[in-house]
C-alpha cells in the first residue's frame, strides 16, 4: 500500500536524517519526498510517499512520538486521489 | 563561568547528586569542572559500564541516572548501555565531549559522527550548538528522559562550548515548573473497559515493566484487590504485583511458569497494563491468548496495535486508570481453575545427587536475603532462573536486561544500585560468560569500596546458547564451552572482593551465610553442571500451551 505523510516539524539539523531512519527501520520504503524550510528555517514541512505492506498507523505513532514533529497526517492513496478528484 | 561549570550547576539543579563516567581529551573541561563542582563522580572502568552503573541506578530508584563520556570511542563505548536503556524505557540522560566546533567534520581526532550514531539508540539526542543552548537543551533533556514512555537522551558536546565563556547560571529564571498535562480520561472508554471487564468470565492481568515506570504500583495492587483479577508478569514487570498474591501466577512467555502460559491461552479478557506484546513473551503471535479480547493500557500511543490490535486501549497515566477501572467481578469458576493450576504445576525442588541446583539455590538465596535486597541479574540461564525463583515485592528490586539482553549488564547495574540504595543489600547473579564481558568493573567496586554480592553460576559453559544447540541444532556446540574459565576466585581477590567456590548441596547454606554476612564485597563461585536447563520453555514459533518441560 501506498500512503501520503504530511509532516511538520520545528526544524534541527537532523530532523530529515532521523525521519528517514523511522520509515525504514519501521519497514516503510520512501517512493517520493518533498519538503522545505519555512519561518527563517526555523519549521520544517515534508511530504512524503511511503509503501509498506504494514498498517501507516505504525509508523506515522512512530513519527509523532519524535521529538520535535509538531504534526503527521498520513492518508492512504486512494484517499489522496479521491480528494484530488 | 563556562560552559563546563554551567553544566556541572544544570545538573545539581536536576537534583542530581551522582554521576557516572570515563574521561577523556573532549570533555576535560566538564570533568576540570567536575574536580571541585559538588557532583560525586564515580568512575567506571569502561563507558558501557558507566552506562549501566547509569541504568542500574535509574532503575534502583525511579530517578534519573546521568552518564558521561569522551567523543570517538569513549561515545561508540556507551552506546550498548543507550541501547539497553531504550528497550527498557530507562531515564538516563549521558552528556558526551564532541571535538570543537571547527574541526567537526574533518575527521579530527576522536572524532565520530555521535548524533548521528545515537538516533537509533536514544529517545532523543541533541548536539549543542551554542554556550546559549545549553541551559535550555539540559532542561529538555531531563524532561524527555522522564516524561510518557522514559528513555535514553543524549546530549553532544564540543569542546569549545564546554570552555565558552556564559554569563548567566542556571539557577535562576529557567526554574519552569513542571508543567504535568493532564488531560482528563475519556468516560465513554472507562465505561467501555468497564463493561468489558465485568462481563468477562476468564479475565486475566498482564503486567509489564509500564506499572512500576508509572510509579503505579500501589494502584495496580488496589485494583487486584478490589476485582481479584488472577495476574501473571513480563520479565520487567516483575516486583509489581506482590510474588504471593493470591491469584499471581508469575512470569509468561518463554520461560514462564505453566500455569501463566496456560492460562493466558484460556482467557477471555487480557488486560495488558504497561506491556507490549514482546515476542519473548506471547510466543506465535497468531494464537497468543487468540480466545481472548484486549484491553491494553499503556502511556505509548505507538505501543497499540502494534503487535495485537485491541479492543480497547486507554493511553493515559495508569494511576488514573486503574482506580476509574474498579469493578466486582464474578469470577468463581475462573479464581478456583487458577489455584487448581498454581498448585498443580508447582515449582519443586527436588533434584537428585549431590551437585548443586542453582534454582534451588537461588530461591534459598531470595528467602534468606533481608528484606528490601535489590536483585541485579547478567543474561542467560541464570537470568531466568532469577526471574524463576527468586522473588521481590518491588519492581526497583529486580534489575535485569530485558528488552536487549544485554550480557555484562549485572555487574554495573550492580554499582549504580548500591550507589543509589547505599543501605541496602545489592545481589548480582551472574554467569561465567556474562561475568567477564564487564568484569572490569571490579575494579569500580573496588574504588568504592561497594559491598555487593556476586554470585556466579558457574556452568563453563555459554549455557543459554547450549541450551539452544541441545535442542535446535543437533548438539553441536559451536564456540560455547568454556572450560578455560579464569580461577574466578583468585581472579576476584586481585581486587580485594573475597570469595569462595562451592560444588555441592551440602555446601550452600554455609556459604549463603557468609555471603549475605560479608562486610564488603564477596564472590559466591557456584559450580554446576553443564546439562543443566532453564524449564519450561516455549519453542521459538510456537504458541505459548506448547512447553517444552524436560528433554523429552
Ligand atoms: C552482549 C551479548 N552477546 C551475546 C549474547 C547472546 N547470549 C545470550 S545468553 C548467552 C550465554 C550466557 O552465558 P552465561 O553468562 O555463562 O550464562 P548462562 O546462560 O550459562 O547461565 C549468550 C552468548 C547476549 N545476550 N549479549
Amino acid at each position: 500500500m501506498k500512503y501520503l505523510l504530511i509532516i511538520q516539524g520545528e526544524n534541527s539539523p537532523e530532523l530529515l536524517e532521523r525521519l528517514l531512519r523511522v520509515c525504514r527501520h519501521r519497514g516503510f520504503s520512501v517512493q517520493k519526498i518533498s519538503g522545505e524550510t519555512t519561518e527563517n528555517e526555523k519549521s520544517l514541512h515534508i511530504t512524503l510517499t511511503v509503501c509498506s505492506d504494514r498498517p501507516v498507523s505504525l509508523l506515522s505513532k512512530q513519527i509523532d512520538k519524535l521529538f520535535g514533529i509538531t504534526q503527521v497526517v498520513a492518508i492512504s492513496q486512494e484517499q489522496a486521489i479521491r480528494a484530488s478528484a | 563561568m563556562n560552559g563546563a561549570n554551567f553544566i556541572v550547576q544544570a545538573l545539581k539543579q536536576q537534583n542530581i547528586t551522582q554521576v557516572f563516567g570515563y574521561p577523556g581529551g573532549a570533555i576535560m573541561p566538564l570533568y576540570d569542572a567536575l574536580y571541585d563542582g559538588g557532583l560525586d563522580h564515580l568512575l567506571c572502568r569502561h563507558e558501557q559500564g558507566a552506562a549501566m552503573a547509569a541504568i542500574g541506578y535509574a532503575r534502583a530508584t525511579g530517578r534519573v541516572g546521568v552518564c558521561i563520556a569522551t567523543s570517538g570511542p569513549g561515545a561508540t563505548n556507551l552506546i550498548t548501555g543507550l541501547a539497553d536503556a531504550l528497550l527498557d524505557s530507562i531515564p538516563i540522560v549521558a552528556i558526551t565531549g564532541q571535538v570543537a566546533s571547527n574541526l567537526m567534520g574533518t575527521d579530527a581526532f576522536q572524532e565520530i559522527d555521535v548524533l548521528g550514531l545515537s538516533l537509533a539508540c536514544t529517545k532523543h539526542s541533541f548536539l549543542v550548538q551554542s554556550v546559549e543552548q545549553l541551559g535550555p537543551i539540559i532542561e529538555k533533556a531531563f524532561q524527555i528522559a522522564t516524561s510518557g514512555r522514559p528513555g535514553p537522551v543524549l546530549i553532544d558536546i564540543p569542546k569549545d562550548i564546554q570552555l565558552a565563556d556564559i554569563a548567566e547560571s542556571p539557577l535562576f529564571e529557567q526554574l519552569t515548573i513542571e508543567q504535568k498535562l493532564t488531560f482528563p480520561l475519556e468516560l465513554s472508554l472507562i465505561r467501555q473497559a468497564k463493561e468489558m471487564i465485568k462481563i468477562a468470565s476468564k479475565p486475566l492481568l498482564y503486567v509489564g515493566g509500564g506499572v512500576g515506570m508509572a510509579n503505579a504500583t500501589q494502584a495496580l495492587r488496589n485494583f487486584i484487590q478490589y476485582t481479584y483479577i488472577p495476574s501473571v508478569c513480563t520479565l520487567k514487570g516483575i516486583g509489581a504485583i506482590e510474588h504471593n498474591s493470591e491469584y499471581f501466577m508469575g512470569m509468561v512467555g518463554m520461560h514462564g511458569s505453566k500455569a501463566a502460559n496456560l492460562a493466558i491461552q484460556e482467557c477471555d479478557l487480557l488486560i495488558a497494563v504497561g506491556a507490549r506484546f514482546d515476542d519473548r513473551v506471547t510466543g506465535k503471535l497468531e494464537e497468543f491468548a487468540n480466545h481472548a479480547k484486549v484491553l491494553h493500557l499503556d502511556i505509548d500511543a505507538a505501543e497499540i496495535d502494534k503487535l495485537r490490535i485491541a479492543d480497547l486501549a486507554i493511553t493515559d497515566d495508569l494511576n488514573e486508570v486503574l482506580p476509574a477501572l474498579e469493578v466486582e467481578t464474578y469470577i468463581s469458576a475462573w479464581q478456583k481453575n487458577i489455584l487448581t493450576m498454581k498448585q498443580d504445576f508447582a515449582i519443586s525442588y527436588n533434584h537428585p545427587g549431590k551437585m548443586i541446583y542453582a534454582p534451588a539455590l537461588l530461591h534459598l538465596l531470595s528467602e534468606m536475603k533481608p528484606a528490601d535486597t535489590v536483585i541485579c541479574s547478567d543474561v542467560g540461564q541464570h537470568q531466568m532462573w532469577v526471574a524463576q525463583h527468586m522473588f521481590v515485592d518491588r519492581p526497583e528490586n529486580h534489575i535485569s536486561s530485558s528488552g536487549l539482553g544485554t550480557m555484562g549488564f549485572g555487574i554495573p547495574a550492580a554499582v549504580g544500585a548500591q550507589m543509589a540504595r547505599p543501605n541496602d543489600t545489592v545481589i548480582v547473579v551472574s554467569g561465567d560468560g556474562s561475568f567477564m564481558m564487564n568484569v572490569q568493573e571490579l575494579g569500580t567496586i573496588k574504588r568504592k569500596k561497594l559491598p555487593i554480592k556476586i554470585v556466579l553460576i558457574d556452568n563453563q559453559r555459554l549455557g543459554m546458547v547450549r541450551q539452544w544447540q541441545k535442542l535446535f541444532f543437533d548438539g553441536r556446540y559451536s564456540e560455547t564451552i568454556l572450560t578455560d574459565n579464569p580461577d574466578f576466585v583468585t581472579l576476584a581477590s586481585a581486587f580485594d572482593i573475597p570469595g569462595e567456590t562451592i560444588v555441592i548441596k551440602s555446601q550452600i547454606q554455609g556459604a549463603l551465610t557468609r555471603l549475605l554476612d560479608s562486610d564488603g564485597a564477596y564472590l559466591l563461585h557456584v559450580s554446576i553442571s553443564e546439562e543443566e536447563n532453564v524449564w519450561p520453555l516455549v519453542p521459538p514459533g510456537a504458541a505459548n500451551d506448547k512447553m517444552m518441560e524436560s528433554l523429552q
